[in-house]
This record gives structure tokens, C-alpha cells and sequence, in this order.
């Protein structure tokens, strides 16, 4: 099985990013929780976090995102959490979550 | 006409400079699973450049449950003044009590909109656009020049589409102004939402609605609390840069 780690931004009032947050929230509320193996943070107040490091190694802008380890080395980062949740997790996400994801990947929809 | 035997990109650059009743006729004849998408807003434009191509032209609107009352009443006149059997969607009621239950009737305004609108606005739509193979929308280019601008007058709908299911998406008021929009309902005397005489321009939701000041752009009457948190989840380039660096 896949090592997981989960990048979070903790922002400038110490409070964890409210996507990050709900993410989180989301993997508990369907016992998925115990799959990650790691949560990195990138502190927003500290540039040299961790967290903030491998957001510039990946090349990812916005927090959270995933990084899964497979067996042979090989690393995917995976930024959307639906994407993550069916290919790795192999969790169907509710209609309201792939409404919601949809959303946010084209916040300029018909709305 | 079939969706696979339908030439999206030559059509787009035909019909580029056509005029939306020009457009709305090609997407009326090409399919007969096709509806025109209403806001309660003035795409109402489209309605009626449509009802006078066809009478049977099929219209559906999303009720989110938090419209205005002018706007529920204004769904209403239209129906009648044009005859319309209007299709209005709704909500999955357990999704809706679900986010009520747990955060409240108006947590937009701190978690974002995103999470309300998605079930009450973006599940059903997706939903119904499953059932269509094309669907016809009032955007237009003019509405938010940051991400409207390159809006194509036909397209294929890149968010709503599937691997098994191409959408069409008509948007045959991509290159009228505002202006020309309004000049369109005073010549015609269409019927408008009486919100429009009090400063609204862009219309949705009641709580996520606000009108706006002379000059002021129809985009900032809409969520307009969400500056700061829209950038929330930001792992900022500056810093990214700096941590790079060492």
C-alpha cells in the first residue's frame, strides 16, 4: 500500500487554511483518516517550513495537496482531493462533493 | 443532428459574428435535446429571441430555495407571457437539510459559497445537463472580462461534458454588451425583474446578491465578502520563491 502524505497550510493567525481544514474534516468523517501517513505543514509564516519546501519542489501553488509513494519510488501528487479520493482511496465522493469540486475547478461557471 | 457529426470549431468561427438570433436558431434546429439555461435575470433576452423562432422551445431554471421573492414572481409573469412550460430544478432536499443541519443557513458568508452552491445550484444543473445534448446560456463576454473573455459563441462545455457524454454549449449573447442587452428589452418590451429599477444587475441567490453603484461592475454585486478567502489556500509565490532559493 502507497505511503501518503498530506501537505497543509497553516496560515498567518496560526489556524489551519479552511480548505485544509474541511479536507481533513471530510477524511475523518469517512474513516480515511488513518490512511495518511504523514501531514507536513506549510506555515505561511514561515517560508522555509517543510511544507512550503515541497510545495516548490512539486510545483503546487495552493494547499492541500497529496503526495503519494508507491512502492517503487515513484511520487504522485495528486492537488485535487476528489481525484485523490477515487484513485487512491478508492472512495466514491457524494454528488454534492463532485459538485462542489466541479465549482472550484471552474469558478466561473453558470452560476 | 447528432452531437459527433456537429463541427464545433468551424461552427464557432462561422457563426463568431452572426447575431445571438442567428445563433440561437442553428442551436434550436441542430438538436432536439437542447434548453435554454434562464437566471430570472436579463437573459430573459434570450427567451424571447427564442419564442419567436420556436414555440416549443424548452427552458428550465435552478429554484436554490433563497431567490427573491421579485424573482419567484418574475418567473411567473414569464411563464405566462410567453406560454412557457418552464422546468424549475431543484435541490437534492437531503443535501440541503444535511449542510443546514450541520453549518447553519448562511454559512457561505463564512466557509465561501462554494459548498451552498454546489448542492443547490451545480448538482442539479449537472444532473439536468446529463439528460441534454446542448444547452444554451446568457453569458456574455462582458460579464467579467477576467474569465468571460474568451468565451466562444458555440463550444464544447469543457466542465459539464464526460467521457461519455459531450455537452454543447450555445452562448449566443457572448458578444453583446450590457448595452445592447438592455437597449434589446426596451425595443422589445420584454418583461424584466423588477430588481433591475433597484440597482441589481448580475441576480441570484438573495443572500449573495447585492446591487451596485453607478460605474461599479455587476460582478461586485455577487459574493463580493470573498476577496480574502478566495486566496486563502495560497502557498504564495513570494515565499515559495524564498524557500526555493536556500
Amino acid at each position: 500500500m502507497p505511503a501518503i502524505t498530506l501537505v497543509k497550510k497553516i496560515t498567518a493567525d496560526g489556524l489551519p487554511c479552511r480548505k485544509c481544514a474541511e479536507v481533513e474534516a471530510r477524511l475523518r468523517e469517512r474513516g480515511l483518516w488513518a490512511r495518511i501517513d504523514r501531514v507536513v505543514i506549510a506555515d505561511e509564516r514561515d517560508p522555509d517550513s517543510e511544507g512550503m519546501r515541497l510545495g516548490a519542489v512539486y510545483g503546487v501553488e495552493r494547499a492541500p495537496f497529496f503526495i503519494v509513494h508507491g512502492d517503487g519510488g515513484q511520487e504522485i501528487v495528486y492537488t485535487m482531493f476528489l481525484k485523490f479520493l477515487k484513485e487512491v482511496l478508492q472512495a466514491n465522493p457524494s454528488e454534492a462533493e463532485e459538485a462542489k469540486a466541479l465549482l472550484e475547478n471552474n469558478p466561473d461557471l453558470y452560476v | 443532428m447528432s452531437v459527433t457529426a456537429f463541427d464545433i470549431s468551424r461552427l464557432a468561427r462561422e457563426y463568431e459574428t452572426k447575431s445571438p438570433q442567428e445563433i440561437l436558431a442553428l442551436a434550436l434546429s441542430a438538436f432536439d435535446g437542447v434548453a435554454i439555461s434562464f437566471s430570472g435575470a436579463e437573459d430573459v433576452v434570450l427567451l424571447d429571441m427564442a419564442t419567436k423562432i420556436r414555440t416549443d422551445v424548452r427552458v428550465f431554471s435552478l429554484d436554490t430555495g433563497r431567490l427573491h421573492a421579485e424573482t419567484y414572481r418574475y418567473l411567473e409573469r414569464l411563464r405566462e407571457h410567453y406560454g412557457l412550460a418552464l422546468e424549475i430544478l431543484f435541490p437534492e432536499p437531503g443535501a440541503v437539510e444535511q449542510l443546514v443541519r450541520e453549518k447553519g443557513l448562511f454559512s457561505f458568508y463564512r466557509d465561501g459559497h462554494q459548498e451552498c452552491c454546489a448542492i443547490r445550484k451545480v448538482a442539479p444543473l449537472r444532473r439536468k445537463l446529463a439528460t441534454l445534448e446542448a444547452w444554451i446560456t446568457g453569458q456574455r463576454k462582458d460579464q467579467s472580462p477576467g474569465t468571460r473573455n474568451r468565451i466562444a459563441v458555440v463550444e464544447r462545455d469543457s466542465a459539464f461534458s464526460t467521457e461519455e457524454h459531450t455537452l454543447i454549449k450555445f452562448n449566443p449573447l457572448a458578444n453583446w454588451t450590457s448595452e445592447q442587452v438592455w437597449r434589446y428589452i426596451r425595443d422589445n418590451e420584454v418583461p424584466y425583474n423588477e430588481l433591475h429599477e433597484r440597482g441589481f444587475v448580475s441576480i441570484g441567490c438573495e443572500p449573495c446578491t447585492r446591487a451596485v453603484l453607478p460605474n461599479q461592475h455587476e460582478r461586485e454585486g455577487r459574493w463580493w465578502w470573498e476577496d480574502v478567502t478566495d486566496k486563502e489556500c495560497g502557498l504564495h509565490a513570494a515565499n515559495v520563491a524564498i524557500a526555493a532559493r536556500r
